[in-house]
């Protein structure tokens, strides 16, 4: 699939997740939780709808796996909280999210609430190539 | 509404659960649902499912992440009230996970009276730590589930 595909397929997804019509526009730098008021129940929803379409699962903590990608936990976050490193890791994963967007305090359980409709795009899209990697 | 609950199973290992709801036709919240055709509201079927869905929930999160959460039903993703179910009812759940993570668990549940099926429901039960002021709470719903647990 490509990523214009999976952009199209998620944007529906986010209409759905929101009971929008299919005239309005999403957009790859919307933000889900500050431009499009998605609640952490509607990322859920998002998340099963993606999983169910998509036929790939993304269990919780995976944003959290990405951006902490192979530095150490403890180097990763302190008290639940993102080290400097930490944040440095999600904001690069997480380029196209705003800088002034992130706290001063990321709690490592709310990673999500940062993602723009282009990030879950691009999480879907990297599903995908790990899923048809195992198959072959 | 606890107090229609007769019956609960939990297998943790399998995400499976089954439950026995009686509601009688003279629950006093009822007499107007409706004069002369006592119906069982679709709301006390969700509100059912979910204590039986709820308690799964929790066990499955202890039985997979070794973790202590209590269930709040978060979301209904899907509902089908499949035909009213006319009072007196005896209703059978039957409760599947369709997937266990440490902050929400999916739940499939199926209702059906002494007939016929009634619902089908996949709920999202909301997985939280305790806080200090659910001590008497968590107390009465051990209590609740020792009185409902039937012997496998």
């Amino acid at each position: 699939m490509s990523i214009s595909t999976t952009f199209e397929s998620v944007a529906a997804l986010v209409r759905e997740t929101l009971a929008l019509t299919d005239n309005e526009v999403i957009s790859p730098q919307q933000l889900l939780f500050y431009d499009l008021g998605f609640t952490s129940m509607d990322m859920l929803d998002l998340l099963f709808r993606i999983e169910q379409k998509f036929s790939i699962a993304i269990p919780e903590g995976t944003l959290y796996q990405l951006a902490r990608g192979d530095l150490d936990e403890s180097r990763f976050t302190e008290d639940g909280v993102l080290t400097a490193l930490g944040r440095e890791r999600l904001m690069a994963l997480l380029y196209d999210t705003p800088a002034p967007i992130f706290p001063a305090r990321i709690h490592g359980a709310t990673l999500p609430r940062y993602c723009t409709v282009g990030a879950i795009v691009r999480l879907v899209d990297h599903k995908l190539l790990e899923r048809d990697r195992c198959s072959s | 509404m606890f107090e229609l609950m007769r019956s609960l199973t939990l297998d943790a290992a399998a995400g499976l659960a089954t439950g026995e709801a009686v509601v009688p036709v003279e629950h006093p919240m009822l007499v107007d649902h409706f004069p002369g055709a006592p119906t069982l509201p679709g709301s006390w079927l969700i509100e059912l499912a979910a204590q039986v869905a709820g308690p799964l929930a929790e066990e499955m999160i202890k039985h997979r992440h070794g973790l202590e959460r209590w269930a709040m039903l978060g979301m209904i993703r899907e509902a089908k009230f499949l035909r009213p179910s006319p009072l007196p009812a005896t209703l059978h759940f039957t409760a599947e996970a369709l997937r266990a993570e440490p902050s929400n668990v999916a739940i499939k549940v199926a209702v059906r009276n002494e007939k016929e099926s009634v619902m089908r429901a996949e709920l999202i039960m909301t997985m939280l730590a305790a806080s200090t002021d659910w001590t008497e709470a968590i107390r009465a719903r051990h209590e609740r589930l020792a009185r409902w647990r039937v012997a496998p």
